[in-house]
């Protein structure tokens, strides 16, 4: 099942052909903001490429799992929480919340209220998640809908400035009907994610060494004669 | 297999056991495994353990770093096949540093899917097995093994697992089935490096084995009815099964031990009938102890399966559960032994007639043990030294002796040949209640916490202490007891010997005779007889202490289930077979002849119809507003009329009121859309609280807020046609002028401030009053402009007013009606709040966001019909603006509207039905409470289901039905399932339980609990499951499983 990385670091397999160690993990990230932005789109976007009008709205809490070869040490598996608009008046949030690494919050572009709320969602999210060294987790703001006004005309530097203020690690201009900027959202969560992670290795780890010991008790054992 | 180096190799194939079956059932249920597939890895990594397993150090370099490399090299130099696969690895591994060197882009290592031109890219892990993972791709990893194992001795040690004469050829065969398969390097977005999906583990969960409910053999039985149900019956409903499985069952298997068995006993099944062979068992399960005797007939296996069963063998096959046996008759012959046990009614059973050769006695001696350690055999059975037991020497039945002892014939001094065997349970009067009390006490120590050992070891202190104090001299338990304890009630003889039975029948009945209470002091032989006396002394205690807490657990779990569990559902049960037929559900018929005969059919009847077998679909449009309560059963047609329309005019009172409301948003959008612009623009919250302000102070000039207590209904109804709605909105006249008319008005300083939800907002008399008193002043310039041009002619347009064009509909020609619609809705805004205005311009939208979306692949959710969604679920709001629209009424209002068709019907029925959903919406609060009372029954019901959500995470908070409780399963059914279940839920609120949905969610978990518990789920894991599980349920299994429960809690409840 999805818990813990299941990875190794590789050791030499065959002599001269020296493989780097590769590392597996798995974070649990949040797509949050009100109802009707474009969270679910977004991740179906994202995750199967695919766009519809009519994804129904989301009830609670959906799943879904991506896989990323970050790099050659690294693979990634992005377990993203689509977290139903509503939510936030409930009191499951904090269920929902519990050990994500990584949260979008996502507004509509066309709709100044959703850019109101994005607050509103920002504190609930840092009231009740925080990384294991007490900061909160690295959020990026999605301003989606982008397809829909392209002449909105905010600047930039407005957008950085309001990220700055209110804690966001960025934010992005994206659509998921045109597939705008979703891609490099992700990656870019996912950069601070992991950056993080090389400062403050989790329990991650603790799977992987004992996986690595049962690895080594193996062989030893097959070993000795 | 008892040395060390035996285990290992076992361990090291049981290994490979396992992944080849992993890989096996991926194969099932994918078609096909995936190169990459993390099966292939693990599958490799344990068959590299195998080949390593003490590989011969010297032989050819093994030495080497990488002796897979060596091996497979040395190998392939006789073995053409593995020459082949070394072939195959060097070429992979050129490419691999070709790439390398070239620098090529690192970002993916992974394979690209193409076959051609671009050379492979290899994971790490899959270079790491390079080997063995090619040798299997290339579907000849068995053979090469098959040949290592022939020709073992060239490279292993003689203590290897392939050297192993047994094992090897085991795992070359083992093999033989993941090299058949095919491998694909077809990429697909979701079938590799993905957790196997819901449908995967509910495959892979048939695929292991068509096994009903079981607790995982190392845990406690859980709690439960329904293991006692399954149990206490086991035998025989395995009987009526199959044939098949009843021999099988005849075997040891997890479930029952088989504590004796022995074939060629006798048994005359008929008068008339000569004995017949047959197998005697005697099987041990959790709680009961049954014997069968199956004629030889049966078990040769002789016969086809088709004959089996309908053998007239069968008739004669003898099961008897020892709970009902009450004594046993043994006669000692000639050629060997009788045996006839007899039921608490006194029925015999036919005699069993055993073989020469103490086979009777043997018998008696497993039963004995098997009884233990709740009943017993009475008299005893003997023990002797260097026999084991032995029939008790006995003298005839004396007087004075205890009123519990035996009853045996003596033939004649020193030789008893026949006995009469009591089966008794100490302490209890009546056996049952001691199988109940054991049954409880497992039970209720697992489900709940606090019962924790050291209670338990204060109340056998406790108990200890009682029995010491009242039952025997204190001096002598102390030690001796003690010592006793340990020896007990082993099965094996206790250490203490008697002397050989001779000469010592008399210090038996001195023994036997004396006081149980006392020291028999005045008997001689007392002191030899101590063990004994001491032994007797300490059963009866520890069988009382036992019986005690059996007691004490029962009849604390009893309260716990009381506390808890009493409210959830009726106490008196309404059985679907009286009067027969319920579960043929509310037919057509059933219905029609109701609607003859009002007077004299019974609401609970029909109701108990619909809970036990649903109704037909063609009906559900005509019964559906009686079960939601729309219609009071037994009202007749006039009455129903009547009903329809009172619904139908207030229907369209809220529909004209809030259309009129929405007339005024959509213009007020319309202004503030530049606003908003450049609000956005500036990306500060400085500007939306600048705009803030402006509301504010516009809310204090237009504070005033008019309604009308009573109104009389409008009559409106032939001239407002349904189907027109979707255009325009077509309102008479009459209600605006009857509603000015009444100028009782009550004013109000806000909406928000606690109003009724039901209250009328009358857009008129607002108008009216603001007009009148100019007071009002327009949230934006252009308004009051508009408001004062409008004045003179305030008492002309009233018709018109209450025309106002729907905005959200662009293709009714309504040029000539937009300019007056605007105007008055510029000054009906006078009428209404800002707050009130923003309150429903956010409804609204959520509302349009989620129509607009709903259910769009059933076919009827065409745009007429969306847009009649919207219109009721617009109404309701209205109404019910203090807690607003909130996601996931569409989804309740849409099944009502698939089978009604009718909007106000559907706006009816769905009122009546948000009584008891809206509990469930964020303000309601009856969510916690159906966590909380999912949580008594997991933890009542399945303790160890809810142990392992406690462990993992503890998700024992069941947000994981959130959904469930929210929708009434809406989501987690297709269509024609949410119908059934529907109508189940609303009868089962007057049959068994106004909580029905409890067990339906608790029949979700059962259903699935082996294959929770067999992945060890997690939060995460559970709510991913039953996501992906939806629309996938039985439903009809499900309420099955559902009613079930519901009965079974009622029946805990009622035995009292």
């Amino acid at each position: 099942m999805a818990g813990g990385a299941s990875g190794e670091p590789g050791r030499g397999a065959a002599a001269g052909t020296a493989v780097p160690e590769t590392q597996e993990h798995l974070f649990k990230v949040l797509v949050i903001g009100e109802l009707g932005v474009g969270k679910t789109s977004i991740i179906k976007r994202y995750v199967h490429q695919l766009f519809s009008q009519h994804y129904r709205a989301t009830i609670g809490v959906d799943f879904a799992l991506k896989v990323l070869n970050w790099d050659s040490k690294t693979l990634v598996r992005l377990q993203l929480w689509d977290i139903a608009g509503q939510e936030r008046f409930g009191n499951m949030t904090r269920v929902y919340y519990k050990e994500a690494v990584g949260a979008f919050v996502v507004f509509d572009i066309s709709r100044g209220s959703t850019f109101e709320a994005v607050l509103k969602w920002k504190n609930d999210l840092d009231s009740k998640v925080q990384l294991p060294n007490g900061i909160a987790i690295p959020t990026v703001l999605l301003a989606n809908k982008c397809d829909q006004n392209k002449d909105s005309g905010h600047s930039p530097s407005q957008m950085d400035q309001f990220c700055k203020e209110n804690g966001f690690t960025g934010w992005f201009e994206t659509s998921a009907k045109d597939n705008i900027n979703i891609d490099e959202a992700v990656r870019f969560l996912v950069e601070n994610i992991l950056a993080n992670h090389k400062n403050f290795p989790n329990e991650d780890d603790v799977d992987k060494i004992q996986l690595n010991q049962d690895t080594l008790r193996a062989e030893s054992k097959s070993q000795c004669c | 297999m008892s040395r060390p180096e035996d285990a290992v190799k076992e361990k090291l194939l049981w290994n490979v056991k396992k992944e080849v079956k992993q890989i096996m059932e991926e194969a099932v249920t994918r078609k096909f495994v995936h190169e990459d597939s993390s099966h292939i890895i693990a599958l490799c990594g344990v068959v590299e353990t195998c080949l390593l397993h003490q590989l011969r150090r010297r032989a050819a370099g093994f030495l080497r770093s990488d002796k897979m490399a060596a091996l497979f090299t040395k190998v392939g130099k006789t073995c053409v096949v593995a020459g082949e696969v070394c072939r195959k690895v060097q070429e992979l591994q050129q490419q691999v540093e070709s790439r390398k060197s070239a620098g090529g882009n690192q970002e993916t290592l992974r394979r690209q899917g193409s076959t051609g031109g671009k050379p492979p890219t290899l994971s790490p892990q899959a270079l790491r097995h390079i080997w063995v993972r090619t040798a299997l791709i290339e579907k000849v990893l068995d053979r090469v093994v098959q040949y290592i194992v022939e020709n073992c001795s060239k490279y292993y040690e003689k203590e290897a697992l392939l050297a192993d004469p047994v094992l090897g050829p085991i795992l070359a065969s083992l093999l033989v089935g993941p090299c058949a398969l095919e491998y694909t390097k077809l990429k697909t977005a979701d079938h590799y490096w993905t957790d196997p999906s819901a449908d995967e583990l509910v495959q892979r969960h048939r695929i292991r084995g068509p096994h009903g409910r079981q607790d995982s053999p190392s845990k406690r039985p859980a709690l439960g009815v329904r293991k006692r149900h399954s149990s206490g019956s086991a035998s025989e409903d395995r009987f009526a099964a199959s044939a098949r499985e009843y021999v099988e069952s005849l075997h040891q298997n997890s479930r029952t031990h088989l504590l004796y068995g022995k074939n060629n006993v006798l048994v005359q099944p008929k008068e008339d009938m000569e004995a017949v062979p047959g197998y005697l068992s005697l099987h041990q399960s959790a709680e009961s102890l049954t014997l069968k005797w199956t004629p030889n007939q049966l078990m040769n296996g002789t016969l086809g399966d088709s004959e089996l069963e309908k053998s007239v063998y069968w008739d004669y096959a003898l099961i008897v559960p020892f709970s009902q046996i009450v004594c046993i008759h043994c006669h000692q012959q000639q050629n060997g032994g009788t045996l006839v046990l007899v039921s608490q009614d006194g029925i015999q059973r036919p005699p069993l007639h055993f073989p020469q050769g103490g086979h009777l006695l043997s018998f008696l001696s497993c039963l004995e043990n098997g009884l233990l350690p709740r009943g017993q055999l009475e008299p005893p059975l003997w023990s002797q030294q260097g026999k084991g037991k032995v029939f008790p020497r006995l003298r005839k039945r004396n007087s004075s002796m205890r009123s519990v002892d035996l009853e045996e014939t003596v033939m004649d001094e020193g030789r008893a040949t026949d006995y009469v065997f009591r089966i008794i349970y100490p302490g209890h009067r009546h056996e049952h209640t001691v199988t109940i009390n054991y049954h409880h006490l497992a039970a209720s120590r697992a489900a709940s916490v606090d019962d924790d050992e050291e209670e338990e070891d204060r109340l056998h202190a406790m108990l200890s202490m009682i029995c010491s104090r009242n039952l025997t001299a204190p001096n002598l338990m102390k030690d001796a007891g003690d010592m006793i304890e340990m020896q007990g009630f082993g099965p094996s003889p206790p250490a203490w010997q008697f002397e050989p039975p001779s000469g010592r029948s008399s210090c038996l009945s001195c023994s036997v005779r004396g006081s149980p209470y006392g020291p028999p002091n005045y008997c001689s032989c007392a002191q030899d007889r101590m063990p004994l006396r001491l032994l007797c002394e300490n059963m009866k205690r520890q069988i009382m202490s036992r019986a005690f807490y059996g007691w004490l657990a029962y009849c604390r779990h009893l309260s716990t289930v009381r506390t808890h569990l009493s409210a959830l559902v009726h106490h008196n049960i309404i059985p679907p077979d009286r009067p027969p037929g319920a579960s043929g559900g509310l037919t057509k018929d059933v219905w029609s002849k109701y609607q003859k005969d009002k007077k004299n059919y019974k609401e609970l009847e029909l109701l108990r119809r619909v809970y036990y077998g649903g109704v037909e679909h063609e009906i559900r449009k005509d019964v559906w507003p009686f079960l939601l309560g729309h219609y009071k059963f037994g009202m007749n047609k006039k009455e129903m009329e009547q009903v329809d329309d009172a619904v139908a005019s207030q229907y369209q009172r809220v529909l004209a009121e809030w259309k009129a409301c929405e007339v005024v948003v959509r213009q007020r959008e319309r202004e503030a859309h530049p606003a908003t612009l450049t609000k956005f623009s500036s990306g500060s919250s400085i500007d939306s609280h600048v705009q803030r302000l402006i509301h504010r102070d516009s809310t204090i000039s237009n504070d005033v807020f008019i309604s009308v207590d009573e109104m009389d209904p409008p009559d409106m109804g032939p001239k407002c046609p349904e189907d027109s709605m979707a255009g325009t909105v077509p309102m008479a006249g009459t209600p605006g002028t009857a509603i000015v008319e009444q100028q009782q008005s009550v004013e109000f300083d806000s909406p928000d401030s606690g109003l009724p939800s039901s209250r009328n907002y009358s857009v008129a008399s607002g108008v009216q009053s603001s007009i009148d008193d100019g007071q009002s002043v327009g949230f934006e310039e252009e308004d009051q402009g508009e408001e004062e041009e409008l004045d003179p002619s305030a008492s002309g347009p009233r018709a018109s007013l209450y025309e106002p064009p729907d905005p959200t509909q662009e293709d009714t020609p309504q040029s000539s009606e937009l300019g007056a619609g605007e105007e008055l809705a510029a000054v009906c805004a006078a009428a209404y709040t800002i707050e009130l205005l923003d309150t429903v311009a956010l409804n609204l939208h959520r509302i349009d966001k989620d129509v607009q979306r709903c259910d769009r692949n059933y076919w009827y959710f065409t745009p007429t019909n969306l847009e009649k969604l919207r219109n009721i679920m617009c109404s309701y709001v209205w109404e019910h603006l203090d807690v607003g629209y909130v996601q996931g009424m569409c989804d309740l209002l849409a099944p009502l509207m698939v089978i009604l068709d009718n909007d106000q019907l559907a706006y009816s029925c769905f009122s009546q039905l948000m009584k008891r959903m809206g509990q469930n919406f964020p303000n309601g609060g009856a969510m916690d409470t159906h966590f909380a009372n999912m949580r008594s029954l997991i933890q009542i019901l399945d303790s160890e289901l809810f142990e392992l959500m406690h462990q993992n995470g503890d998700y024992t908070h069941f947000y994981f039905c959130y959904r469930w409780f929210l929708l009434d399963f809406k989501r987690e059914l297709l269509y024609e399932d949410v119908f059934a279940v529907w109508e189940v839920i609303w009868a089962a609120r007057h049959i068994s339980s106004e909580h029905f949905v409890l067990f339906i969610a608790l029949a979700l978990v059962e259903g699935y609990r082996e294959i929770i518990r067999d992945n060890n789920m997690d939060f995460t894991d559970i709510i991913k499951f039953f996501n992906e599980r939806a629309e996938h349920h039985d439903a009809q299994e499900i309420l099955r499983i559902a009613r079930e429960l519901v009965h079974k809690v009622q029946t805990l409840i009622e035995n009292k």
